[in-house]
C-alpha cells in the first residue's frame, strides 16, 4: 500500500472526525446481509429525493423492475437534489453506505472518485451499450471508461404558455426558433404584470448556457474549462441583458432555486421558461393555460440540444460490486426506463423506449424533443464544476441586474475553479 | 478524559495536519506545507473580501445587538408584571430553529415578499433587500439582531436584577438624575454582564453562516460571503478540504486575539464589586 494511501486513510477518518461530517450526511444503513446472500447495501440507492416527485420517480423504477422479478427490491435514502452533490461525497465515505448512487453525465467527472468503472462489468455481463443515447454515454465516459449507466437522456427545451402567446399575438415558437424572434416575442410578452421569461440564478439551468449550447458553444473544452469563449460570454451576456435592459424577466435572487421561476410560470406570471423535460408533466399539468415546448432559441434558428441525464452508478467504497451492478441492470433495462418514461415523464435513455414516453403527448411536443435528442450534445463538465455552478449561482444577479458583464463574471468564476 | 481527546483535541490536530495538505476527499492528499495558508494571505482575493464582511458583521450586529438589548432590557426591568410575558416574547427567537427563522425572513424580504407588499399599499415600490449589495448585509444583521436579542435581554435583565436598590436609592438622595443614576451606576454595575455579552456575542457573529447560507447564499457577488460558508464552501463543495481546514484556524487565531485583546480590557473596563 502505498504512503499516500495509508496517508489518505489516516486523514479521512480524522477529518471525519474534525469536521463532524455526521451532521451533514443523512442517517446511515446498518451493514449486513439479507436473506438471498446480496449485502444490503447492494440492493440500496443514494439519490435526490426532493420531493414525493422524486421519491415517486424512483419508485416507479422499483415497481417496474418487480413485474420481471417479484423479490426485486431498492431501499432509497438521500437528500434533496441541490445539497445531493455535497452530501454524496461525505455519505459514501461513511460506513454502510448504499452501493447504487445516482449520477448525471454533467456530474461524471466530479464524481469520478466515488464511482468505479463498469467496463468489465458490461462486458462480463454481456450489456449492449450502444442501445443508450450516444451523447449521455459519451458524457459518462471519463478517462475512456463508462461510470454509469443512463436513465434518461434530456434535452433542455423551451416551455411557453399558449394562452398568453395568444394574448399577445405571438405565434408559438417550433423545432426553429432564432434568438432575435425570442428576444421580439418577449417584449410583446411582457405587459400586465407579465413577464416573458422566467428565469433562475444558476448556470446549468439556463437561460444562458443551453442558448449557448443551441450554439454550440460549450463551456469545457478538451477536459478544460473554457468559460471564456467568446460564443459562450456572448450568448450569457445576451440573457443577462434580456434582464437587465430588456427587462422581460425579473432578475432572480441568489437563494432562489429553479421552483421559483417554475412558479412564476405555472402561476401565469411568466410566458416562457427554458427547463428540462423531466419537468414536462408538472409545467404541462399544473400551469394556468396549455403548455406547448419548442427548442432553446439560437442565432441560426437551428438549436443544439444540451442534453442533461441521470445514470445509476455503483459507489467506490462498495463491497460487492457485482450485486449492484445486476440490480442496476434491473432498473435499465428498455422496458422499464420506457414505462418509468410512460408513468413519470422522463425522457428514455434508450431510443426503443421513447415511443413509450411519446405516448399520448402532443405530436408538436415530441417533434421537438427528438430533433433534439438528433442534434444533442452532452454537458461534459469537469471536476471543479460544483465549484462554477455555485459561484455562478451566487455571482449571476450582478449579471442580471447589469453591474457587471457576463465577461467579468465568468473570467472569474473560471480563475477561482481552476 | 477520553471524550475530551476524542472530541476536542483529535479534531484540532486533524484540522492542523489537514491544513497542510491540498486534499481533494476522495482523491491522495499531497502535502504542501504551509502553501494553503501563503494563498489565504497572498493569493485569494476573496478570502479578504469575506473577511472584511465578516469584521462589518460582527462589528455591526455586535453593536446594535447591545444596544438594544440593553435599552429593552431596561424597559423590561421597570415594566413591573408584564416584564416576564414580554421577556418570553423576546426569547422565543433564540430557541426557534435559525433555520425556521430564515426561511420566514427570506419570505418576508423577497422582491415581492410581505415587506415589499405593505410597501406597495403606500405607492411605495420596495428595494431588493437581498440582491442590492448595499442593502443585503444590512438585511442579514437585521435578521441575526431579531435571532439574537433575546439571550442578551435576559443575561442584561439578570445582571439589572442584580444591582442592589440601595445604590440607586443613595444616589437618587445624592440628588442623580435618571440618566447619571443610569450612567454613574447601572452601567458600572452591569459592566460584567455587558462584558459577558460582548465576548460571547463577537465570537458568535464571527460563526455567522446560516444567514448568508440560506437568505443570499453569499451575493450579490460577495457582499454576504462570510468566513464560515467561504469555509464550509471550499471544504464540502469545492472539495478543498486543506484549504478549508486553513481557514479554520486562520478563523479561530483571529477570533482568539479580539477575545484576548477584550480580556486584556477586562481590569479596565469591567467593574467588580469586590
Amino acid at each position: 500500500m502505498s504512503t499516500n494511501r495509508v496517508t489518505g486513510k489516516l486523514l479521512t477518518a480524522a477529518a471525519v472526525a474534525a469536521l463532524a461530517v455526521g451532521s451533514l450526511t443523512a442517517c446511515g444503513s446498518s451493514s449486513g446481509s439479507s436473506s438471498s446472500g446480496e449485502s444490503k447495501e447492494a440492493s440500496a440507492m443514494y439519490t435526490w429525493i426532493t420531493n414525493e416527485n422524486d421519491r415517486a420517480q424512483w419508485q416507479a423504477f422499483v415497481d417496474a423492475a418487480k413485474k420481471k422479478d417479484p423479490a426485486f427490491n431498492l431501499t432509497l435514502e438521500g437528500p434533496s437534489f441541490n445539497d445531493y452533490w455535497t452530501k454524496v461525497k461525505t455519505r459514501l465515505s461513511s460506513s454502510g453506505a448504499p452501493c447504487i448512487i445516482t449520477t448525471q453525465a454533467a456530474r461524471a467527472q466530479e464524481l469520478k472518485d466515488l464511482t468505479v468503472p463498469l467496463d468489465d462489468m458490461v462486458k462480463s455481463n454481456n450489456i449492449d451499450v450502444s442501445m443508450y443515447n450516444k451523447a449521455m454515454i459519451d458524457g459518462l465516459t471519463v478517462d475512456g471508461s463508462l461510470r454509469g449507466i443512463p436513465y434518461d437522456a434530456e434535452p433542455v427545451v423551451l416551455y411557453y404558455n399558449k394562452d398568453l402567446l395568444a394574448a399577445a399575438g405571438v405565434a408559438p415558437p417550433t423545432t426553429k426558433y432564432t434568438t432575435s424572434q425570442f428576444a421580439a416575442d418577449l417584449k410583446a410578452l411582457t405587459k400586465g404584470g407579465v413577464m416573458g421569461l422566467a428565469v433562475p440564478p444558476g448556470f446549468g439551468s439556463g437561460p444562458g448556457l443551453p442558448m449557448a449550447f443551441a450554439n454550440g458553444n460549450e463551456p469545457v473544452k478538451d477536459g478544460k474549462l473554457d468559460l471564456t469563449n467568446q460564443g459562450l460570454v456572448n450568448d450569457q451576456q445576451f440573457a443577462f441583458d434580456l434582464v437587465a435592459k430588456a427587462q422581460v424577466a425579473n432578475p432572480p435572487q441568489a437563494s432562489d432555486g429553479t421552483d421559483v421561476p417554475e412558479q412564476q410560470f405555472m402561476s401565469g406570471k411568466a410566458a416562457m421558461i427554458i427547463d428540462g423535460p423531466w419537468m414536462y408533466d408538472t409545467l404541462t399539468t399544473k400551469t394556468q393555460g396549455k403548455v406547448g415546448i419548442a427548442v432553446v432559441p439560437s442565432t441560426s434558428g437551428e438549436s443544439i440540444g444540451m442534453i442533461q441525464g441521470s445514470a445509476f452508478a455503483i459507489a467506490a467504497s462498495c463491497k460487492d460490486k457485482e450485486a449492484a451492478f445486476k440490480n442496476i441492470m434491473k432498473i435499465t433495462t428498455p422496458e422499464v426506463i420506457g414505462a418509468v418514461g410512460a408513468a413519470r415523464g422522463t425522457v428514455p435513455s434508450v431510443e426503443s423506449a421513447v415511443k413509450d414516453w411519446a405516448g399520448t403527448k402532443p405530436a408538436a411536443d415530441v417533434a421537438v424533443v427528438q430533433a433534439l435528442l438528433k442534434s444533442g450534445r452532452p454537458l461534459v463538465t469537469t471536476p471543479s464544476w460544483n465549484q462554477v455552478e455555485t459561484n455562478f449561482t451566487q455571482y449571476s444577479g450582478e449579471g442580471f441586474r447589469g453591474s457587471k458583464t457576463a465577461q467579468e463574471l465568468l473570467s472569474t468564476i473560471m480563475n477561482s475553479a481552476k | 478524559m477520553l471524550g475530551f481527546l476524542i472530541f476536542i483535541v483529535l479534531p484540532l490536530v486533524a484540522s492542523l495536519v489537514i491544513s497542510l495538505f491540498d486534499w481533494p476527499l476522495f482523491g491522495a492528499p499531497k502535502f504542501v506545507g504551509l502553501d494553503n495558508y501563503v494563498r489565504l494571505l497572498t493569493g485569494d482575493p476573496v478570502f479578504w473580501t469575506v473577511l472584511g464582511n465578516t469584521l462589518f458583521f460582527a462589528v455591526s450586529y455586535t453593536v446594535v445587538n447591545l444596544i438594544a438589548a440593553l435599552a429593552v432590557a431596561t424597559w423590561l426591568h421597570n415594566l413591573g408584571s408584564w416584564g416576564p410575558f414580554f421577556r418570553v416574547l423576546f426569547f422565543i427567537p433564540v430557541v426557534t430553529p435559525m433555520v425556521a427563522n430564515a426561511l420566514v425572513w427570506r419570505l418576508m424580504l423577497t422582491d415581492d415578499g410581505v415587506i415589499n407588499s405593505f410597501l406597495a399599499n403606500f405607492g411605495i415600490h420596495g428595494p431588493s433587500w437581498l440582491s442590492d449589495s448595499q442593502l443585503a448585509m444590512g438585511s442579514l444583521i437585521a435578521m441575526s439582531v431579531w435571532q439574537g436579542i433575546g439571550y442578551n435581554i435576559i443575561v442584561l435583565g439578570a445582571g439589572l436584577s442584580g444591582i442592589s436598590p440601595n445604590l440607586l436609592e443613595a444616589a437618587r438622595i445624592d440628588g442623580a438624575g435618571a440618566w447619571q443614576r443610569f450612567f454613574r451606576v447601572v452601567l458600572p454595575m452591569l459592566s460584567p454582564s455587558l462584558f459577558f455579552c460582548t465576548v460571547m456575542t463577537i465570537i458568535g457573529s464571527f460563526k455567522v453562516f446560516t444567514q448568508p447560507y440560506l437568505l443570499t447564499l453569499g451575493g450579490p457577488g460577495d457582499s454576504t460571503n462570510t468566513i464560515v460558508l467561504y469555509l464550509y464552501r471550499n471544504g464540502f463543495s469545492f472539495d478543498k478540504l486543506g484549504y478549508a481546514s486553513a481557514l479554520a484556524w486562520a478563523l479561530f487565531v483571529i477570533v482568539m486575539l479580539i477575545t484576548a485583546l477584550q480580556f486584556s480590557q477586562q481590569k479596565r473596563l469591567v467593574n467588580y464589586d469586590n
